[in-house]
This record gives C-alpha cells, structure tokens and sequence, in this order.
C-alpha cells in the first residue's frame, strides 16, 4: 500500500467533483441553508436570553423592594427561576423548544416549569427546527450519499477499474484514496459551520456564562468528523458492494430514511408507550398521601405534629409554645418543608426514572445507529440534552428550598413567640433581609457530567469507526473489479 | 393487461415490503392514539374520583371558616378530547386538557404544565397524521421513481412504444395499479382508525378523509412530473427525495425558525411576575385602596365596605383580585402575541401542502393551539363563575356546611365551535393538486 498513490485516488476523485457543476450547487445550497441556521440560532439565542435575563433582573427587583415584612411573605412572594438558554445552543437546540422556560419559585409548593417554546407554536415546530447541527445529521448524509454512491461501483461499469487494478494498484489503496477524497469534501462542508460556531464563541459574550464552552465545542467538533469520516467509509463499502450505480444510490437512501427519520422516532415512540407517564393529577395526589400520612399541619390534632410539639416543650422544658425561645409556627413550617421536599423529591426521581427509560430504548439504539449516537453526543455537549434540563429543574428546586427554609429561620427568630398572623406592619423583618439572599443563577451543568451523558454515543461513534475501517479492509481483499 | 400490470409490481420485494412497513407502522400509529386517548381519558377518570374526596377533606378541616377553605379547594376544568386526537394528537401532548384551579387569582395557575417528557415532545407523536404526512409520500416516490425509467434501463420502452397506441395511456394505467394500492392503503387504515379509536362519522372525520385523498393526489401528480423529464432511476429517486426534504422538513423548519424569531414572547413571562406583584405588594399597602379598586371591578360587593382591621379575607380576596386586574395588560398582550403567531403561520402555511394539512388536521381534531387559547378563555370565564358564586358567602362568612358542595363535580368545558368541518381547509390543497396536475398535462404531452 503506497501512500502516494492513496493521495493520487483522492487527488482523482476531488478534481472529477469540482469538473461537475453539481458540488457548487450543493455547497451554494448547504451554505445558505447554514446561513439561515446560524443567524436565527444566534438570533434566538441572544434574544431569549435578552428576555429572560431582563425578567430575572425584574422579578429580582420587585423582590428587594418589598418593605420591611414578615417572612411567610416573603416566602409567598417567592422568586423565579429563568432557564438560560446554554452558549452552544446556537449550533445544536436539542430540546430546549421542547422545554419550560421560567418557574415560579414559593414556600411549600413545586411549581411546573411553564412557558416552553413548544407550548407556544401552533404546531410547525413538530416538523423539525432548523439548526445547524439538523443540517450535519440530516442533510450533510444525503449530500455525501449523493457524492459518493457511484465512486467506486461506476468505474467497474465502465471497465476503468479493471484497468487500475491490471496496473499495479491496489484496491486498498482505490478504496481508502476515494474515502479520503470524499471525507475531505465532507470536512469541507462542515467546516463553515465550525467557523460560525468558534467565532460566536470568540465575539459573543456566551463564553462568559459557561467556560468550558471551548472544550465543549472541541470534543462537539471531533465527534462529527469521526461521525462523517463513518459516512464517507459507509458510501465507499456500499458503491463497492453494489451491483450497480443505481442499486447502490437506492440502498444508501434506503439507509438514510431507515437510520435518520424512521428508527429514531418509532423507538421514542415504543419507549413512551412502554412506560406511561402518570397523570399530573396521580403524580400530584401521590406527593399529597405520602405528606398527609407524615402528618397534617393544617389539622390541630394531627398526631404527628402533637408529638412534634410536646417533644420540643419537653426539650426546652416550658409548658406552651408562646414560652418557646423562638417562633413555633416558623419552627413547624421549617419541619414541614423538611418532609414535603423529600417526599417530593423521592416522587419526582420516580418520575424522571420513568423518562429516563422511556429515552434509554431510542439512546441504546445509538449502538447500531451512528446517527442516533451523534445525535446523542450533540445534545450532551451543547448542554441542550435531557440531562441539562434535570440539572436546571434541581438548581430551581434547591434554591426553592433555601428560600423557604431562610424564611422560616428569619421567623424563628425575629418574629415574637406568640405572633401567629402574618399580616399587618407589626409583626416584621427588616427588609435588608431581602437583599442578603442572593438571587438564583443558572448555572451550565459541569463538563464532567456531559461526558457521562454522551458515554453511549461516544463509544458508540468510536466501535463504528473501527467497524467501518475493518470493513473496508475486508472489503479490499474481497472486491470483485467485474 | 391490467392485471398483469398489477402482479408485475407486486412481484418487487421492494414494493412488497414497503407497503407491508407503512400498513405496520399505520397500525402501530393508531394503537399510540388509542393508547394516548385512553391515557387522557384515565386521566379525566381520575379527576372526577379525586373532585369530591378532596372538596369533603378539606370541607371537613376548614367548613368553619370558609375564607381558608377556598383557599385550598381545587375545581377542575375539563377539555374532553375529541377521539380524533387520536389521528392527530398536534398541541395536545404539551397543553394540558384537564384545569384544577382554586378561586385565587386565576394568571398564576391556568398556565401550569402537564407532566411531559421533553424528549417525546422533540421527537413528536407517531399518530396517523404522521404517518400519513411524512411516510405516504415516501412510499409514492418509492412507487412512482422509476415507473417509466425502469422501462428505458431494461430495454423494454422500445417496445411499448411500438406495441401500444399511446405511450402516456400505458404510462397512465401503470400509475392507476399504485394510485389504487396506496389509496386502498389510505381507505384501510383511515377505516381501521375510526374502528379503533371510535370515532363518529362526522363532518370533521369525513373532512380529514377528504384532506388526505387530496394530500395523496398532490403527491401523485408531483412525483408524475418528475417522472416525465425522462430521467434515470437514481436521478429520480433523489431528485424526489430532495423534494421530501425540502418540503416536509426545510421548509417547515424555516417557518418555524421565521415566526419563533418574529414574534418573541415575552409577555407571557412578564404577566408571570406582574401576576406576583400585583397581589404580594396589596399585603404592605393600603387595604382601603385595595378594596376601592376591588370594588370598582366589582360594584355589586361594595355593601361588605372597608374592614381594616387586622386579617381578614374580604381583603385577602381583594388582594387576590388585584393579581389578575393588574396583570390584564400583559395577558392581553399575551394572547395578542398567539394569535399574531397563530395567523402567520396559517398563512404561510397555505403554500405548504403537507404543513397546512397538519394545521388543518390539529384543528379538525381540537388539538390545535387556537383550541387550547379558547380553552384558556373558558378557564377564565369558568373561574369568574366560582368567583362570583363564592365572593359574597365568604364575605358574608356563611359556615362551609351551607353550601351543597355536591353539585361541584369537575366541569366539561362546551366547545361551541365543534363541528369544523369547514370546506376552506380543502382550497390550499386543491389548488396546489391541480396546478401539479396541469403541470403533468402539459409535461406528458412531450411523449407525443
């Protein structure tokens, strides 16, 4: 095998395609559509977070400038989660249209993350959104079927094969010259979309929110150049194996309907129906049982408060609660929250446990699906997977929790033993409280975690490459030149 | 001769198989509708369990004061899916069907997510209307790619056009073999989907049928077209492909990016936190002001006057009040915002064969998102109506056991614009079919 007549073969094969008039179509067409992606991703992108940053400062805003006030208020009065959308988004959207994007933060009760993108289309967001990473999986594959399915089984119809290989080449040296001249095409086309993606990174302040948005983009990067170097081999064995120019365009689109539009789908589909999700209601009632069966606040002979409460007179040995060093109904409130944050929290992982299985039958597909793995790899390095949308919801919910739980301390101790109501401008805490309380951030998920996500689909991504390379070495002793 | 035509294409294992997928994956689009359906319906079951269980328990708690009772009560609110939902599931999947909302100030609940699975929203239903939209067009390219160009790479049109009197005949009858295949496919699974997922013979079923007859004829006369500049199998089989691409998921995609970017929402986080403000800032001011307002929306209540001392809960519902009243700008702008959106893309939608047969579809079923607005107007006005029960007995601080709570089962919203078999939906469609079917017209007469 001679390295230089490897480059000859790819030499060949990329000065034929740029003779045809065909491939500046195809870049003119691929760019423009890149164009578009990447404006209204970039667009998007710094819109929504315009808007959401703006609500963020707002809500924090009316927050500080509550007055002097007691705590349960200020519980009441709550503060807002707004899900930032993640820097890398502009290439990839993943779920995030599919996703809330604010919720509603209160003392005692977990709001839904409202107001997803989704919720708000009339129903043209189902078709798909047009995003740069939609274009590397969806149509980049079809261009390079299209470029490559004749490369190999056209010589042999018209004889110039036999001619090569009579002549002293090799058919590895034809087959992995004609992957190379193909997979550099391939590199060509993506490599605007990189541009576009280094330079939003380089000039946005993006990189500022999430700063391991670089290494991010890296492994992003790498994981789509192995993704079109599997393409590229793809085209080559099956123009090799096919009996004719015609067979081998139909398997390979044969290919791209099966892999890309019809696997993904049916196995979300079949993983949904599967595992029902449970009605809002059942979820919600269940979280009810499990805190009532604890212990009811609201009823005064409730056994478990009773006990609660004779076992804290016992400890700070006085007879009532009006003799207790701070206030009781902060201290019944801050036990309350205790057990009304773990139960729900123990009943939500059961529901994300649920989804979780639902994703996992269309994930593990990725094995046999590189489009499924690459898909998987996008999502988790831009941060726009499953997972990230979990990590948002547990931000949320913790800063949920201290909120209140800072409160019921705040009352515990500022507010007189025997106050019971809320009201008025008696019973209150100075309002420097307030500011004191930082403001939720949303944090990006750490990198670490993003690997973890992708693990599937980057193993996967790596056994295909392998796979492809052994068979095209395989395929190399066994072609036949007729 | 037609019936040799006839067992010649089905002779392909290609053929074969491809039917065989589509009438596999038809089943299994209508078993997912029948599944989501009878998920719905549990779940409205539910509901109707839980109603007075839950109204008793608290009844039982708080029936002496009925100020905090209604403070927990939750009266349910019910869009009862139409079981052609099960073909076309659209909004349905993300926008809740069932309301439970507590007499409080109505824009801090009625937007309340259901449970969902964000990766089965990206991933979008596999219902009927997918199958038919995505897949049917598919499976007509894969009938019609080659239909004449098999013939030229065989060798075999040389013939037929001595032996034949007319070429495009020959051609026209060997289309009707794959016309009348796909279209019996259509009838059957169109028939077994009204079978399984009970669904009446009306106006807005027969007006779908009508829809996807065209949507299939559309496709016909397009692939023909192609077909008839005499190219070669693989040209045509991705030149079709491209076609599918570009309509079914450029473009739509393009759309989508278009009028998400043209019309911004904002306004819905903004009536979020107007929400908040307007009721949690009544606690620090002035509770006579309050109640003025109060009583400015409405005048009927103004004999319960201006108590202000201390706690007590015709202020607190006035606060409440306050909620809503303050936030109306912004809800307004809101709704404003979706139809703006909603108008857009049924305009635009119009040059779209297949996404306008969605849309139409979504709105024949009751899935659309102009469905669930109405809906929302309904929570609003079912609200008002527990407001106005209720106001005057908590102000008068009657006890909870003077109310039959009995007659508070959870309520089903009447859709008075049910029946939408609307004859408009048709034109898009059929003009797109007719103009593809001039084009064949004047195509074909090239064979001449």
């Amino acid at each position: 095998m001679k390295k230089a007549n490897i480059l000859l073969f790819a030499r060949h094969f990329l000065k034929n395609a740029f003779k045809s008039k065909v491939i500046y179509i195809m870049l003119a067409i691929f760019m423009l559509l890149t164009a578009y992606a990447a404006v209204s991703g970039i667009t998007n992108y710094s819109e929504q977070n315009a808007i959401r940053l703006e609500h963020q400062q707002k809500a924090r805003q009316s927050w500080e400038a509550n007055p002097d006030k007691h705590p349960h208020r200020m519980a009441h009065f709550g503060s807002f989660a707004f899900r930032m959308k993640q820097p890398l988004s502009v290439f990839d959207y993943g779920i995030e249209s599919f996703t809330g994007n604010a919720i509603f933060l209160e003392a005692h009760r977990q709001n839904s993350v409202n107001f997803s993108d989704a919720g708000f289309s009339t129903g043209t967001l189902r078709f798909g959104e047009l995003s740069m990473a939609m274009l590397l999986q969806l149509v980049l594959p079809l261009i390079l079927f299209f470029l490559g399915f004749s490369l190999v089984v056209a010589e042999r119809e018209s004889g110039t094969l036999k001619i090569l290989l009579s002549q002293g080449a090799q058919w590895k040296e034809i087959l992995i010259g004609k992957c190379l001249g193909l997979f550099s095409l391939a590199l060509l086309f993506l490599s605007p979309i990189v541009l576009i993606t280094i330079l939003f990174l380089i000039f946005s302040e993006a990189s500022a929110l999430a700063t391991d948005s670089w290494q991010r983009a890296i492994v992003l990067f790498l994981g789509y150049t192995l993704f079109l170097l599997i393409l590229s081999i793809m085209s080559i064995v099956v123009s090799t194996t096919s009996n004719s120019s015609k067979n081998a365009l139909l398997t390979l689109l044969g290919i791209w309907l099966i892999m890309v539009v019809l696997v993904p789908k049916t196995t979300q589909a079949i993983g949904n129906a599967i595992y029902p999700t449970p009605s809002k209601l059942s979820f919600q009632s269940a979280v009810e049982r499990d805190v009532l069966k604890k212990g009811d606040s609201h009823n005064p002979n409730d056994p478990y408060f009773n006990r609660l409460r004779d076992s804290v007179l016992a400890v700070h040995k006085v007879d009532d609660i009006t003799e207790l060093p701070f206030n009781y109904g902060g201290f019944v409130m801050r036990e309350g929250e205790k057990t009304s944050a773990n139960l729900y929290k123990k009943h939500h992982d059961s529901l994300l446990f649920i989804y979780e299985k639902q994703n996992n039958i269309s994930r593990y597909t990725a094995l046999l699906n590189p489009f499924v793995a690459i898909k998987n790899i996008s999502m988790a390095f831009t941060g726009t997977d499953f997972k990230g949308y979990v990590d948002f919801q547990n931000q949320a919910e913790t800063y949920r929790y201290q909120l209140a739980q800072e409160m019921n301390e705040l009352q515990m101790q500022y507010i007189g033993a025997r106050v019971e109501s809320s009201e008025g401008k008696t019973n209150v805490v100075g309002h420097e409280h307030w500011e004191e309380f930082p403001d939720f951030a949303h944090r990006m998920q750490p990198f670490k975690s993003s690997v973890q996500e992708a693990s599937t689909g980057i193993f996967s991504i790596l056994i295909w490459v392998i796979a492809s390379f052994l068979g095209l070495f395989y395929l190399s002793k066994k072609a036949k030149a007729i | 001769m037609y019936r040799l035509l006839f067992l010649q294409f089905l002779r392909s294992r290609a053929v074969l198989a491809s039917l065989f997928l589509i009438l596999v994956l038809g089943g299994i689009s209508i078993g997912i509708g029948h599944q989501f359906l009878s998920q719905k319906k549990t779940a409205i079951n539910q509901v109707e369990k839980y109603q007075q269980g839950h109204i008793q328990r608290n009844v039982d708690l708080h029936k002496d004061d009925l100020g905090l009772l209604m403070y927990y009560v939750k009266f349910a609110f019910i869009n009862r899916p139409n079981n052609l939902a099960g073909v076309s599931m659209g909004q349905s999947d993300i926008n809740p069907n069932v309301q439970r909302i507590t007499i409080k100030n109505l824009e801090g609940q009625r937007y309340d997510n259901d449970l969902t699975n964000p990766m089965n929203l990206q991933s979008g239903n596999l219902d009927l209307s997918f199958v038919l939209i995505y897949l049917f067009p598919l499976l007509i390219i894969v009938f019609t790619f080659n239909l004449l160009s098999e013939e030229t790479e065989t060798g075999t049109w040389r013939l037929v056009s001595i032996q034949t009197t007319s070429k495009v005949r020959y051609l026209l009858i060997k289309l009707s073999v794959r016309v009348l295949l796909i279209y019996s496919a259509l009838l059957l699974l169109l028939a077994s989907a009204k079978i399984i997922l009970s669904i009446a013979l009306d106006m807005n079923y027969l007006m779908m049928a009508l829809l996807a007859f065209f949507y299939v004829a559309f496709w016909f006369a397009l692939c023909f077209f192609i077909i008839s500049f005499k190219r070669d199998s693989g040209f045509n089989a991705l030149l079709l492909l491209s076609i599918w691409l570009v309509l079914l998921i450029l473009l739509p995609a393009g759309i989508n990016a278009y009028v998400t970017n043209k019309y911004p929402v904002p306004e819905a986080l903004s009536t979020m936190i107007s929400q908040r403000d307007g009721y949690h800032t009544k606690w620090d001011t002035d509770k006579v002001a309050t109640l003025k307002k109060f009583y400015e929306h409405y005048p009927q209540f103004k004999e319960f006057g201006y108590p202000i001392e201390g706690f007590n809960w015709t202020w607190y519902y006035a606060m409440q009040q306050m909620g809503d009243d303050e936030s109306a700008e912004d809800t307004r702008a809101f709704r404003q915002k979706m139809t703006e959106r909603e108008t857009t893309s049924k305009q635009l939608s119009a040059f779209l064969p297949n996404m306008h047969l969605q849309l139409a579809f979504n709105d024949l079923a009751g899935t659309s998102l102009s469905e669930h607005l109405h809906f929302l107007d309904a929570t609003g006005d079912f609200h008002e109506e527990l407001r106005l029960f209720f106001y005057p007995k908590i102000f008068k601080e009657l006890s909870g056991d003077t109310i039959d709570w009995t007659k508070f089962d959870p309520k089903y919203w009447n859709d008075a614009t049910d029946n939408k078999g609307n004859i408009e939906y048709i034109w898009p469609l059929a003009i797109a079919t007719i103009i593809m079917l001039a084009g064949c017209i004047v195509i074909s007469r090239r064979f001449h």
